[in-house]
């Protein structure tokens, strides 16, 4: 029979926390290890994506309402940072929360009308939304229209958010909005909206039967999710310094997320991040391996890897490693 | 004291009334129980009752407070808890989460929850289950698994939809054990069953339904010989034993 466990207060050195600390160490040594400008913003990119497939999974996973449409948050997140900066000059540091909470208003106007769909319905919902959002970004003159908006180089310093002899404080600025992510999830695992959000994913009926307010609920992890995926393309945007419709509001970008929490384990801690950590440098890698020519070809395995994830093992490979752990223990 | 009244319910789909001006009342304390053939309509007025769906006429009011067309979140919260006629646990959580999800609509804190559900898995005999899958229950321990989730709300009624339908005999009785039980806590119970000796001996009143109707209210004696309940169970042509 299976059983979970039950969380216990944390011993000083349980292993699961030797193993924490030991990713945690790595995470911080990672940039003086691999020096190489390719390594570090390889790497930059894996952090961002764990952490945007973390806040698709507190929606998707956690609460179950499969969104198609989070490009829309990540491209309103660098289109609200960019757009305060160059017209209202307002710095980067505080167009990342501003971006942040952009994007979690919006997602509330999203989130309405899309939440009295249910399944299918909602998900081809959000994938309309976002469709009808690039094609206003597209032509609207503005904001860069299709041309896009492109950040003046400003003299680097962390003040400026702009780095370019180094990415290594871009490095450790991803490195810390990933761990605020996961501290969040972490956190709401064990709250009563973590509670509520599973409890409306597994059966949203016996949910309300049992006075949780399901629109309400499914409301407030939209904010978050759209929150932490607003900071991230932001983030993207400082980091890239050009955004257009098509690099931040497409829906690849849609795609991309909701894939490494997919593939990594839906509704775990470290799923996404497993996940991103599997699917950014695989795509890289492809697209070097194969050239320009390749172009799709990234997007081939990861069709071959989905329909080995959905086959297998449709929890993500975050399950498959508790199970491989399950079979070395009963051994 | 009146808990519940059931002022005229009518509820439509398309052209058939599955509830024709359905009325009745639910005293506090007592076990009151639902029959009638299969669909008279039991679970629709249910289902009109704790808001899943709004009834298209009449009125329910639940403890002098008028809930009628209440979204269900708001009707548990009154004090009314249901469970369902197929079982819908919340598979991939443990039995002790499911019942926690019920916890804490009285509780904010996790573990003020946690504490209140273990009581209740104990008054319930799950305590023993209380870390398993809720998906690997045998049907009999889902279904108390349902009422217990349900009793964590701290309802002062309780809605039970065919809590006992596919039980073995010896299931049945525990069942009907924690039903009494529950009474004995101050639970007012309404009970739907199509099973008729398992309700007759455990309802202070019954009350039948047929096509949608309500075609006999009273205590299970008089129910049981009742001509025209005979009839809706047994079809026109039998007569009870005079």
């Amino acid at each position: 029979m299976e059983q979970t466990q039950v969380r216990r207060p944390p011993r000083a050195l349980s292993p699961q926390r030797l193993v924490l600390f030991v990713f945690m160490f790595a995470a911080l040594a990672y940039p003086w290890v691999f020096r190489l400008p390719f390594q570090r913003r390889l790497m930059v990119v894996v952090l961002l994506y764990a952490m945007l497939g973390q806040a698709w999974n507190i929606l998707g996973g956690y609460t179950g309402q499969v969104s198609l449409g989070h490009a829309v948050f990540f491209g309103i997140g660098a289109y609200t940072s960019t757009l305060l900066h160059l017209k209202l000059g307002v710095t980067p540091w505080i167009g990342l929360p501003a971006a942040g909470l952009v994007a979690a208003l919006v997602s509330q106007f999203v989130g309405y009308p899309c939440f009295r769909l249910k399944g299918h319905y909602f998900v081809i919902a959000t994938i309309v939304l976002a469709q009808i959002v690039q094609a206003l970004f597209t032509n609207w003159d503005w904001a860069g229209g299709a041309l896009g908006l492109r950040l003046p180089l400003l003299p680097e310093s962390l003040l400026n958010f702009q780095f370019f002899s180094t990415k290594l404080p871009y490095y450790y600025i991803s490195l810390a909005l990933l761990a605020i992510v996961l501290a969040v999830t972490y956190l709401l695992e064990g709250s009563k909206a973590g509670y509520y959000f599973r409890a409306i994913k597994e059966d949203p009926d016996a949910a309300r039967s049992l006075g949780v307010d399901i629109t309400s609920y499914k409301m407030l992890a939209m904010a978050i999710s759209a929150f932490f995926t607003g900071v991230g393309g932001a983030f993207y945007a400082q980091f890239v310094l050009y955004i257009d419709p098509e690099s931040v509001l497409a829906f690849k970008t849609s795609v991309l997320i909701m894939l490494i929490a997919v593939v990594g384990g839906i509704g775990t801690l470290w799923g996404p991040v497993l996940g991103a950590f599997i699917l950014i440098p695989l795509s890289e890698f492809t697209r070097v391996a194969l050239g320009g020519a390749g172009r799709a070809l990234d997007l081939v395995v990861y069709g071959i890897l989905i329909t080995l994830v959905a086959v297998f093992e449709p929890r993500g490979l975050w399950a498959l490693g508790e199970r491989i752990k399950a079979l070395v223990a009963r051994r | 004291m009146t808990l519940l009244r059931i002022g005229g319910i009518t509820k439509r789909f398309g052209g058939l009334e599955a509830n024709k001006g359905i009325e009745f009342d639910v005293e506090q304390g007592t076990i009151i129980g639902l029959i009638g053939p299969n669909g008279a309509g039991k679970t629709t007025l249910f289902n009109c009752v704790t808001g899943f769906y709004a009834p298209d006429d009449g009125k329910v009011v639940f403890d002098e407070l008028d809930i009628t067309g209440w979204p269900p979140h708001r009707v548990c919260r009154a004090g009314i808890a249901r469970t369902f006629q197929t079982v819908r646990p919340f598979a991939q959580m443990t039995v002790l989460e499911n019942v926690m999800v019920g916890g804490l609509l009285r509780h904010r804190q996790t573990a003020a929850s946690r504490t209140a559900a273990m009581e209740v898995l104990e008054f319930t005999g799950l305590a023993s289950r209380q870390s398993m899958f809720a998906k690997n229950l045998t049907i009999a321990d889902k279904k108390r698994m349902e009422v217990a989730r349900a009793l964590a709300t701290g309802p002062r009624l309780l809605m039970l939809d065919e809590a006992m339908a596919g039980l073995t005999p010896k299931e049945t009785q525990e069942a009907v054990d924690l039903i009494l039980r529950l009474r004995a806590r101050g639970v007012t119970i309404l009970l739907v069953e199509h099973v008729m000796e398992v309700v007759m001996p455990i309802s202070h009143r019954i009350v039948v339904l047929d096509y949608g109707q309500k075609i006999a209210e009273g205590p299970p004696q008089e129910i049981a010989n009742d001509e025209r309940v005979i009839q809706a169970y047994l079809g026109g042509r039998y007569r009870a034993p005079s």
